[in-house]
């Protein structure tokens, strides 16, 4: 009993690992040009797929160099999107923004279904994956302990780079007044584009990691990416440690919902849960109120 | 001469394309029963019927009130169940069965959307639009969960009821409504909530009732569209309402036009026209080419938003949709 409840948990912290990958850079890019980008959980599955030619172009790649690599790439996507979509739009309607990057996604998950097709793949292993006994019936893959290890490491190496590089600063002061930096000099297209970039590039580190432990496809971006969103709006979007937070808890009560309830309500229950959320802390755990000026 | 007597003299009005489009799709379906018309083109026009009414109640919500709601085909599925029930489960003279089965649909759909609105405008933006979201999927998972409605393999055999002429006279209907509604106290009350929510309040208007207002209609609108499909294809899954059916309303209804009921017919018959010329144009050159049309809609979209912000016709009608001033100024009198 308390094995498989163990067992579950660290299911639970796998994919809590995943989500937070994908929802720190929806909340990043939502805070410097408060959008919600469609885009993002394609961005995810392009990551994936990044690896997996990667891996079937390169035979013998390293996984040190794999998975930086396909980061970087997919660093360049997310950035080239913005420049292209995204910037002419930065100061129009909001909604205008919304539904390019709505555009954006379906164009990613086209384009990739018609490249490669729309069958499911599998990351071939590249991380040791040795089944490790933990007692009392419990059992996890080295694989599995790498992906939650990395991702915390990545998470870690993300908050001091916000907030403490020069230019982690002049991203929370973009999310914070727009204008005002412009006036202090800062190059507010450099910035917006690093968010881009350091978003994509920990969205395909979890794309990687979800097409090892599961598998790849051109539309899982957006069953994974609006998981994600979630988990970030539940944290309160726009704040890194909630992103973090609001993973785990999602991933947790949908672990217990398919090992206690059953599979088919995993969906209705995460959204579920959202809705709830929002109407008790309509800016999430740990977001801040905004005023509304008059 | 002014604007009233012109209207009063030209042929273009609302009353006159109302009775002509029933009138030519009485003609068309007839033809088409006897084989003088090609099914094919029959089909796509039922469709463009059918996306018209989706399109056009989205329009209030997401164009006229200024809201992103995102779970249109929620409804849709509301109204599509509802109605295939009647239809299936109830044995009713033809006659009564698809006016009862539709005014189901209606009724559950308007009803449903009236309690999430309840919920939803508690939040406004961003939130609303993942809230609509989450409704839309939940809708769809509680279907997919209910054994009696068929579960993920959805309910099939369901007698039809819907051709052309069906399609066209529910349109009219819908158009004749929101035409009104968009000119009404309502439609004012609407912008002003669009343009500044706050004067809105300030000015006495119970801004979260007349938003839910909108988003009930919508909602009954969106049920009406989903009695029709179910009687028309005889046979619905859960997951033909999903996302991607949200998405596709969407596309149509920013390419057409923001707050313009004009821009939703021109939106849904351009896309649909699009699409087909592309799917017909693309697999003549050759067959695997068909599948690009998936890539160019969404480019279409982006391209819009990047060139047009307000889609095609944004904030503007053909003069036929506009309200009969003879009649508003003779009202004010």
């Amino acid at each position: 009993m308390i094995a498989t409840a163990i067992q579950q948990l660290l299911n639970a912290a796998q994919l809590g690992a995943v989500y937070a990958l994908i929802a720190l850079g929806y909340t990043m890019v939502y805070g410097t040009i408060r959008l919600i980008n469609f885009a993002h959980g394609d961005i995810f599955m392009l990551g994936g797929f990044v690896g997996f030619l990667l891996v079937s172009v390169i035979p013998g790649l390293p996984v040190a160099v794999m998975i930086p690599l396909a980061m970087f790439i997919t660093a360049m996507i997310g950035v080239m999107i913005e420049r292209v979509a995204y910037r002419k739009l930065r100061n129009a309607q909001r909604m205008s923004l919304v539904i390019t990057a709505l555009g954006v996604g379906i164009f990613l998950e086209n384009l990739v279904r018609i490249l490669v097709g729309p069958q499911a793949r599998q990351i071939p292993a590249q991380l040791p994956n040795k089944v490790l006994k933990l007692g009392g019936g419990v059992v996890i893959t080295e694989d599995k302990i790498l992906v939650i290890l990395i991702s915390l490491a990545l998470m870690v190496i993300l908050w001091v780079f916000v907030n403490r590089t020069l230019i982690g600063t002049a991203m929370r002061a973009v999310a914070d007044n727009r204008d005002a930096v412009q006036l202090m000099g800062v190059n507010l297209n450099l910035i917006i584009a690093t968010t881009f970039a350091v978003g994509s590039a920990l969205a395909a580190a979890g794309g990687i990691f979800f097409g090892q432990a599961y598998s790849i496809d051109p539309y899982m971006g957006i069953d994974l990416g609006w998981k994600a969103f979630i988990a970030a709006v539940i944290g309160g979007i726009g704040s890194i440690e909630g992103a973090v937070i609001g993973s785990f808890l999602l991933a947790g009560v949908e672990v217990l919902t398919v090992a206690y309830l059953s599979s088919n309500l995993k969906n209705g229950i995460a959204f579920g849960l959202l809705i709830i959320l929002l109407l008790i802390r309509p800016n999430g755990i740990m977001g801040r109120a905004e005023l509304k000026k008059v | 001469m002014n604007m009233a007597d012109q209207q009063g003299k030209t042929l273009v009005r609302f009353r006159n394309i109302a009775i002509a489009t029933i009138l030519v799709a009485t003609l068309v379906q007839f033809l088409g029963n006897v084989g003088l018309f090609n099914n094919y083109y029959l089909h796509i026009l039922t469709v463009i019927g059918i996306n018209i009414i989706l399109v056009a109640s989205l329009n209030l919500v997401n164009g006229y009130l200024g809201e992103f709601a995102l779970g249109h085909a929620g409804f849709m599925a509301v109204g599509a169940y509802v109605a295939a029930l009647i239809a299936l489960k109830i044995p009713l003279p033809a006659l009564v069965r698809l006016p009862l089965s539709l005014l189901g649909g209606v009724v559950a759909a308007g009803v449903i959307g009236y309690l999430v609105g309840r919920v939803t405008f508690k939040t406004v933006g961003d939130y609303l639009a993942i809230i609509t979201l989450g409704f839309n999927m939940i809708i769809v998972n509680a279907i997919q969960n209910i054994d009696y409605l068929g579960g993920p393999r959805g309910l099939t055999a369901i007698p039809k009821g819907t051709n052309l002429v069906t399609v066209a006279v529910c349109t009219v209907i819908t158009y004749w409504i929101l035409r009104n509604l968009v000119d009404s106290v309502y439609g004012r009350m609407w912008l002003c909530i669009r343009e500044n929510a706050i004067a809105g309040e300030l000015i006495g208007i119970d801004v979260n009732k007349v938003k839910n207002l909108a988003f009930t209609i919508a909602a009954a609108f969106a049920g009406l569209a989903g009695g029709l499909y179910a009687q028309y294809q005889q046979f619905i899954t859960p997951k033909s309402f999903d996302y991607l059916k949200t998405t596709d309303i969407l596309v149509m209804l920013y390419l057409g036009g923001m707050g313009s009921l004009s821009g939703s017919i021109l939106g849904v018959v351009a896309y649909t026209v699009l699409m087909e010329l592309l799917r017909n144009v693309l697999g003549m050159v050759a067959p695997q080419l068909a599948d690009l049309r998936m890539l160019i809609s969404p480019l279409i979209l982006v391209l819009i938003m990047l060139t047009r912000q307000y889609g095609l016709m944004g904030n503007r009608e053909w003069r036929w949709l506009l309200p009969d001033r003879k009649q508003a100024e003779g009202g004010d009198a």
